[in-house]
């Protein structure tokens, strides 16, 4: 008998064994079993590559700089609630980029427990939302890695201005804390932070909170390794990306990668004309603009030919092609000088794929102009302000501005008219003007405010049941 | 009464008659043979007592007797359990070879239930039955094809016609629009992973379907689609028995050619001028020009239909062995089987191999044990390209040139120039000119060379010759295609029993199975007559999917006076693993031999499984009987399943159900007419698992490569840890009749569903990661209603016929989801050829809309009549619903638009009807199928006439292009354009199977050392009624594939479907 009970408890033995409900696969990770965050960091950087066309699009073809040329594209051109059309396009996606970019950083920030990793990730956290202010003003701010799937109070959107002060500012202060100051390419780094901080601040109205950190940036700036380039030329294409000492932040991209958003790592696509869609982008508001700088010049270029001989920045960035002329002696074309084209070759077509650019998110002309813009704000005499862009502005072959302008409207004018020079096709110049109050001015026409703000997804709303709501006027 | 006792007593009269001619009393000794009806084997034991007498003997191991008799009027009764006893007349013979046919309605027979068995007639579900005989009886490649038309309440759908192919099989209502609702299948107690298909037809003993809740309930969280009970042979002690069956046939497809090749296109076309039916459409086209086209069409060398090219007859042979005997220890069945098919549609083929094994024994009092195997493997070769575009060839060209046809368009060619020169109009254009690639075979017509593949390009576009788009030549496309799936499966289970005491077993049974599918499918640069690489593919998969089962179960059963009580409680554990990988690779190289490591890495995208699913169970079950009238049974099972969110990870699934034997009750027992009425009543709730991933309910990081270097990517789910079972709570009402002793009986069942909790993927916002998420809302309710009919037409010794059948019918309706009032819309057909899908609450599952129309606009209207084979103008005049003066097939009339409802696929009855027939040594059978009120929308016709038709001249249709004709003022809109003009009727009738057999006599059998010889001549699709407006080759076939296809809410769209195939067999079963 005993023996039988052996057997019916071995059969038993039999069954009980193994079987855990408790399952995860081997080849997948989760926020539970991961130990190093790196992976979920990388995800947080590589996630803002589907940020760099949306904002590409946004700041220049929306601006002067840029116009589209088919149907509905064009919409881009005019300020009516038909931008809807182009969320597929370009909100959505960027929009969708950055909450992931913020999942990926709220992963790392609440498991990660390596404090440089918990730093780059609200770096990357405060970069995402500050993106989201600028393109759609008030958004929803969600700080958890899981959040509820059936609490929809949490989607509200938060006041523009709470985002900056409770989310963007704390973010970037941590980072500014933690973060090192050596630029690694790609990775975000304490000027990274600081610089992008004075921007927030400065897109705020708060040029006084600004200034500090701005300042920080341009002087801190040499000890870090940081320095413009001698030519400007030599700040773009992919040949230069690497250890570029002028560029401080960049968004990575390579053609071998996927990339989720398959258009995103193509923004060079909307400038050179690859694109049905902006054949011809480049606006004549633009060309103009470089035309009324052509006799500020240090170093003219004698050939009569050549447009460009004013400021060295135009023929970096609008397309010249060759002038030809039948020469009867020899019987063969020769070249006779250059024209225009008007496309910008500031990124050209790089690779395979043509997808080699990576994303310039700041460098340290930018950071400069903005730290002007902050002295000229924060009332600083025009004596100390305007040296600050010279070496930008003898770079690009002209002269210095020192004494030639003196009033604080219009220091404000020749940073903002540098600003557009400087950095056209890097996707700045429409949050420039909105930032700086001047797009009817800059614009030529009265543009309604409500369209500062771009349309929030359409999808977002239907599947919120209109928790989340549109922007007035969209 | 009276008037049945008198028909009674005529029949009697009448037996008595048919035996009594030869009255001659004397003693003799009659020897003889009983075999089973349904395998022709030799019954043991089997009572023969001599009429009126206690004289009786019974039949040894290989059914034989001997038995003394008074004369040649002694009458013997054979009885046996579980079968119809019969009564012979011994007359002048000395052999008395009797056949005994299965009491299907006798009330010991016995049931395979979940974990158990049951008296028939103590059931109180739903479930039907079907013996292995009447499976293995139709010559099919797959188990689930013999089953069609023979279970009331389930639906086997012929899908897709190619031999191998899974058929839809859906057992009442659809449980779910979230997936396909495929029920679980256990084989001999095991819930195996591979398919049904992995059993062979011939080693069934039994299927039973568990239709009801309250049968099903047993099985918890799998048990919402219904389950299929297979019960495979097992050894019986006594000599040993070998069985050979085979069987060869061929096949080709129903319906006949229903396209025209370019002669009998221009043939149509003369007799369509000179009728004046074409008159203004041939006005527009210069004479010289018509004449040059229709002359082509006419003469162009060895043009052949493509379907001519595309169909064959298919042979199949099927070799099946098997041997089962033991001693009083120690049994066993042994099979092998192999079948080779190939399909009406060339490439099409299936092989498979199947080997069983299957040991019990005795060891000692107390234990029992057994060991069975099962393995299968087969490979499937399907039709590289979808069917719908290889017809939609021109039929204008031989499928490979030859001198002639070389020769013809380098003619046609020429003719084309001396007309142009001679002022023709529109015949400038070389053929070289063509839209064509270069560097695959000829770019250039003048240097083709017989034996490669024709292109329509050679032919001339259709303005300047008679070729067409520019395809490739089906050929080109079917030769740089293929695709194939092979799949492995192994079963090993293993099962101990011990009998604690009288009527307490232990039982465990420990097991595990493997199913590895692979499919590759590849299409080549030759595949595009332009050559383009970004046409061509390469893929690759590979799943293997393993199950370990442990189980022990305690069984019950004893019978206390008129308390007949029957009990089971065990434990279950079940651990599933997927491993796989898929390879997709594009950009393939155009060389000899195909190879992925041929490809660029960059090109080939690898996917990796390697998931584990778990599920822990007890349940248990009390069945209570008192006095065979009052029955009860009660069930319960807990599920845990790893698939479910954190919180939600086990349900309990309850079932009751109660029957009332009412004829056994005193104030029926003396009623000669009603001898069976019972009635069931159950209820109980199932849960489904079966279409969620391993890991819905967590929120997994997907490694990937970043420039940055490993990144954990957002997972595509998020996590929902209240991620739970979908339940379905299902009462069932059912009656069961039996007349005249159970020779006619009927059984009715009622039934309604309500699926609670349905897993639907919801939108939501982007903020949590993913667009949407797979959450618990929604309410879809169904109920239907199921007869199920026999008869013992005709039971005497020489001649025997009996008939069963069956009808059902399922009403489905949406009654919630989530909030919502109706899913996203999709269009899904053939690039978006489709009618628009409706799931909104308050309608069906996967409704289709469109525009309704009122006729076709006429061929007069067509920009050229002539242009190409099978020409039509694609076009049709449509309702304005709303009067907007605005065609808008995107909103319903409800919404401001146009769209009504136009169809829906699923049939608003469909039934069954067998019949067996015996006569001396023949037999007959011959089953029908039939299907009622579901529509296809039948993409093909758009296709195979003048490439989605739409070449109207709408010059003189609509001269002010405003979308109304003017000939007639109604609104015009392309068929392709979600209209009804695609809706056609899938209806059918089929005589799915007709088998007439002869059994070679006893006597002769055992001179030559068999036991029976039975050959038999079957037909299958016979005979298959399809509905009027029903134009290609399948009423039953839908598209269960492809991007945009998401499930049951949008099932009806029919592209290209393998054609209904009709086959003749003779077949030969030997046994030894």
């Amino acid at each position: 008998m005993k023996k039988i009970f052996l057997l019916l408890g071995s059969l038993l033995f039999i069954t009980a064994c193994s079987t855990d409900l408790e399952q995860a696969p081997p080849n997948f990770a989760s926020a539970d079993s991961l130990t190093d965050f790196e992976g979920v960091l990388n995800a947080a950087y590589y996630y803002q590559l589907g940020a760099t066309t949306p904002l590409a699009v946004m700041g220049e073809f929306r601006a002067d700089n840029a116009f589209m040329f088919e149907a509905p594209y064009t919409e881009f051109d005019v300020y009516t609630s038909n931008l809807t059309t182009m969320e597929d396009q370009f909100f959505g996606p960027l929009y969708t980029a950055l909450y992931k970019s913020i999942l990926s950083a709220n992963n790392v920030i609440e498991n990660s427990s390596d404090a440089t990793e918990i730093g780059e990730a609200k770096f990357l956290r405060g970069l995402s939302y500050f993106k989201l202010v600028l393109t759609f003003g008030d958004v929803t701010v969600n700080l958890s890695p899981a959040p509820s799937l059936t609490d929809t109070s949490i989607l509200v959107r938060q006041p523009a201005t709470d985002v900056y002060n409770n989310v963007i500012i704390p973010d970037l202060t941590d980072a500014i804390d933690v973060l090192d100051a050596t630029i690694v390419d790609g990775r975000a780094s304490k000027y990274a932070a600081q610089g992008l901080l004075g921007k927030v601040y400065a897109s705020m109205g708060d040029y006084a909170s600004a200034e500090p950190h701005l300042a920080a940036v341009v002087n801190g700036a040499a000890a870090a390794g940081i320095s413009l380039k001698d030519n400007f030329d030599e700040i773009f294409g992919a040949a230069n990306e690497v250890g570029n000492s002028e560029i401080i932040f960049s968004t990575q991209i390579v053609s071998s990668i996927v990339d989720e958003y398959s258009f995103a790592s193509r923004f060079w696509n909307w400038f050179v004309g690859d694109d049905s869609k902006s054949d011809f982008p480049v606006d004549p508001d633009l060309i103009a603009a470089f035309d009324a700088v052509s006799g500020d010049i240090t170093n003219p270029i004698s050939d009569p030919f050549r447009p460009d001989n004013g400021d060295l920045r135009r023929r970096v960035t609008i397309t010249t092609s060759d002038v030809t002329e039948f020469d009867p002696i020899t019987e063969t074309n020769v070249v006779i000088g250059e024209e225009e084209v008007l496309t910008s070759s500031k990124f050209p077509k790089d690779g395979g794929l043509g997808s080699e650019h990576d994303w310039i998110e700041i460098r340290l002309a930018d950071v400069i102009l903005l730290y002007a813009e902050a002295l000229n704000e924060n009332n600083a005499p025009a004596s100390t302000v305007l040296p600050l862009l010279d070496d930008i502005r003898t770079r690009a072959g002209l002269n210095s501005l020192t004494g030639t302008v003196t009033s604080q409207a219009d220091v404000r004018q020749v940073i903002l008219d540098e600003r557009r020079m400087e950095l056209a096709f890097e996707g700045h110049r429409w949050f420039d003007l909105v930032r700086t109050g001047t797009v009817d001015a800059e614009m030529g026409e009265t543009v309604n405010s409500n369209y500062y703000v771009f349309p929030i997804p359409v999808s977002e709303v239907l599947a919120t049941k209109g928790v989340i709501t549109q922007n007035t006027g969209y | 009464m009276k008037q049945t006792k008198n028909l009674k007593k005529t029949l009697l009269l009448l037996m008595g008659f048919c035996f009594a001619l030869n009255l001659n009393a004397q003693q003799k000794t009659i020897t003889g043979v009983v075999t089973a009806e349904a395998d022709g084997l030799g019954l043991p034991g089997v009572n023969v007592i001599v009429k009126g007498t206690s004289t009786g003997a019974s039949t040894d191991f290989d059914g034989n007797y001997t038995i003394n008799v008074s004369g040649n009027d002694a009458i013997l009764t054979f009885s046996y359990i579980g079968y119809v006893s019969k009564d012979v007349t011994v007359g002048g013979n000395n052999t008395v070879n009797v056949t005994l046919a299965e009491d299907l309605a006798a009330l010991d027979e016995v049931v395979v239930v979940g974990y158990g068995t049951r008296k028939k007639s103590h059931l109180t579900g739903a479930i039907a039955k079907v013996g292995g005989a009447e499976v293995a009886a139709i010559q099919a490649t797959r188990v689930d094809d013999a089953l069609a038309g023979k279970l009331p309440g389930v639906l086997i759908q012929n899908q897709d016609g190619s031999p191998g192919a899974a058929p839809k099989i859906q057992i009442r209502a659809a449980s779910s629009i979230s997936s396909a609702s495929n029920p679980l299948i256990v084989v001999d107690g095991y819930p195996i992973s591979g398919g049904i298909e992995t059993v062979n037809p011939n080693d069934i003993q039994s299927l039973e379907v568990l239709k009801d809740a309250a049968s099903a309930a047993i099985y918890g969280s799998r048990g919402a689609n219904g389950v299929i009970l297979v019960t495979t042979k097992k050894g019986k002690s006594g000599k040993a028995t070998f069985s050979y069956n085979t069987y060869v046939s061929t096949s080709s497809k129903y319906r006949d050619n229903i396209l025209m090749s370019g002669p009998e296109w221009a043939a149509n076309a003369r007799s369509q001028i000179a009728a004046g039916n074409w008159t203004s459409t041939v006005a527009t086209q210069d004479p010289a020009f018509l004449e040059y086209r229709l002359s082509a069409y006419e003469n162009s060398p060895g043009a052949i239909s493509p379907e001519d090219w595309l169909f064959q007859n298919g042979n199949t042979m099927s070799h099946d062995f098997s041997m089962s005997g033991g001693s009083d220890d120690v049994n066993f069945f042994a099979s092998v089987g192999y079948q080779n098919a190939e399909g009406v549609v060339i490439t099409q083929g299936f092989e498979r191999l199947n080997a069983r094994l299957n040991v019990d024994a005795k060891l000692g009092d107390k234990f029992k044990a057994g060991l069975s195997f099962n393995g299968f493997t087969s490979n499937r070769d399907i039709l590289g390209h979808d069917m719908r575009d290889l017809l939609r060839a021109y039929g204008i060209s031989p499928v490979l040139h030859t001198e002639e046809s070389i020769a013809f368009v380098q003619a046609l060619d020429a003719e084309r120039q001396r007309l142009s020169d001679a002022g023709v109009p529109g015949l400038s254009a070389p053929f070289d000119s063509g839209y064509r690639g270069s560097g695959y075979e000829a770019s250039s017509i003048y240097d083709l060379e017989p034996g490669m593949a024709a292109q329509d390009w050679q032919y001339g576009r259709a303005n300047n010759g008679i070729g067409g788009s520019g395809d490739a030549g089906p050929a080109a496309k079917l030769d740089n295609t293929d695709s194939w799936e092979k799949t492995f499966f192994g079963n090993v289970s293993s099962y101990l029993e011990y009998s604690i005491l009288d009527g307490l077993n232990i039982k465990t049974v420990l097991g595990g199975d493997m199913t590895d599918t692979q499919a590759y499918a590849h299409r080549l640069l030759g595949f595009d007559s332009r050559a383009r690489d970004s046409q061509t593919f390469m893929n690759q998969t590979d799943l293997k999917v393993t199950t370990v089962l442990s189980e022990t179960t305690l069984n019950y059963a004893k019978v206390f006076g008129k308390h007949d009580v029957s009990a089971v409680a065990g434990v279950e554990f079940q651990t599933t693993k997927l491993v796989g990988t898929a390879l997709a690779g594009v950009n393939v190289p155009d060389t000899a031999i195909q190879n992925f490591n041929l490809l660029a890495p960059a090109d080939i995208t690898v996917t990796e499984r390697d998931e584990t699913r778990a599920r822990k169970s007890v349940f248990g079950r009390i069945n209570y009987a008192y006095d065979d009238k009052y029955l009860a049974s009660v069930s319960l099972r807990r599920d845990g399943d790893s698939r479910f969110g954190a919180n939600q990870r086990y349900e309990t699934f309850p079932a009751l159900s109660l029957g009332w034997n009412v004829h056994n009750e005193a104030f029926l027992a003396d009623n000669e007419v009603l001898s069976k009425l019972k009635l069931r009543f159950s209820a109980g709730s199932l849960g489904t698992v079966s279409f969620l991933g391993s890991y819905d309910a967590l929120s997994l990081l997907s490694p990937a490569a970043t420039v940055y270097g490993t990144g954990f990517l957002i997972p595509s789910n998020s996590a929902n840890e209240n991620l739970t079972w979908q339940t379905n709570t299902e009462t069932n009402y059912g009656i069961d009749l039996g007349f005249l002793n159970n020779r006619f009986t009927l059984g009715v069942d009622y039934y309604t569903s309500d699926i609670k909790d349905i897993l639907i993927n919801q939108a939501q916002s982007e903020i949590l990661g993913n667009p949407t998420s797979i959450l618990n809302v929604g309410d879809v309710r169904s109920s239907g209603v199921e007869f199920e009919l026999s008869a013992r037409i005709i039971n005497n010794d020489n001649f025997s016929w009996s008939m069963s059948g069956n009808l059902s019918t399922v009403n489905t309706e949406i009654t919630d989801l989530g909030g919502l009032d109706e899913l996203p819309q999709a269009i899904y057909g053939q690039s978006g050829r489709g009618p628009v899908f409706r799931n909104y609450v308050g309608g069906g599952i996967g409704e289709m809309w469109g525009l309704e129309t009122i006729g076709d606009v006429e061929m007069e209207y067509l920009a050229d009549g002539t242009r190409n084979p099978n020409n039509q103008t694609g076009e049709s005049y449509v309702v304005d619903q709303n009067g907007d003066g605005v065609i808008d097939r995107t909103r319903t009339v409800e919404d401001g638009g146009d769209l009504v409802k136009i169809g829906q696929n699923t049939p608003d009855f469909y039934w069954g009807m067998s019949h067996n027939l015996n006569y001396k040594d023949f037999d007959m059978s011959f089953q029908f199928q039939g299907s009622h009120g579901a529509e296809v929308y039948n993409i093909d016709p758009l296709y195979y006439g003048s490439q989605w038709g739409g070449r109207l001249d709408y010059a003189r249709l609509d001269a002010n292009s405003d979308g109304i004709a003017d000939q007639n003022g109604e609104y015009y809109e392309r068929n392709r354009n979600q209209t009804d003009a695609m809706i056609q009727d899938a209806s059918f009738i089929a005589l799915r199977n007709l088998t007439i057999g002869y059994t070679l006599n006893s006597d002769l059998t055992k001179k030559i050392g068999l036991s029976s010889i039975r050959a038999y001549v079957a037909a299958s699709n016979l005979l298959y009624i399809m509905g009027d407006d029903y134009t290609s080759y399948n009423p039953e076939g839908v598209k269960t594939s492809g991007s945009d296809y998401l499930g049951p809410t949008t099932y009806g769209a029919q592209v290209g479907a393998s054609p209904v195939v009709r086959s003749f067999t003779f077949g030969l079963n030997v046994n030894f």
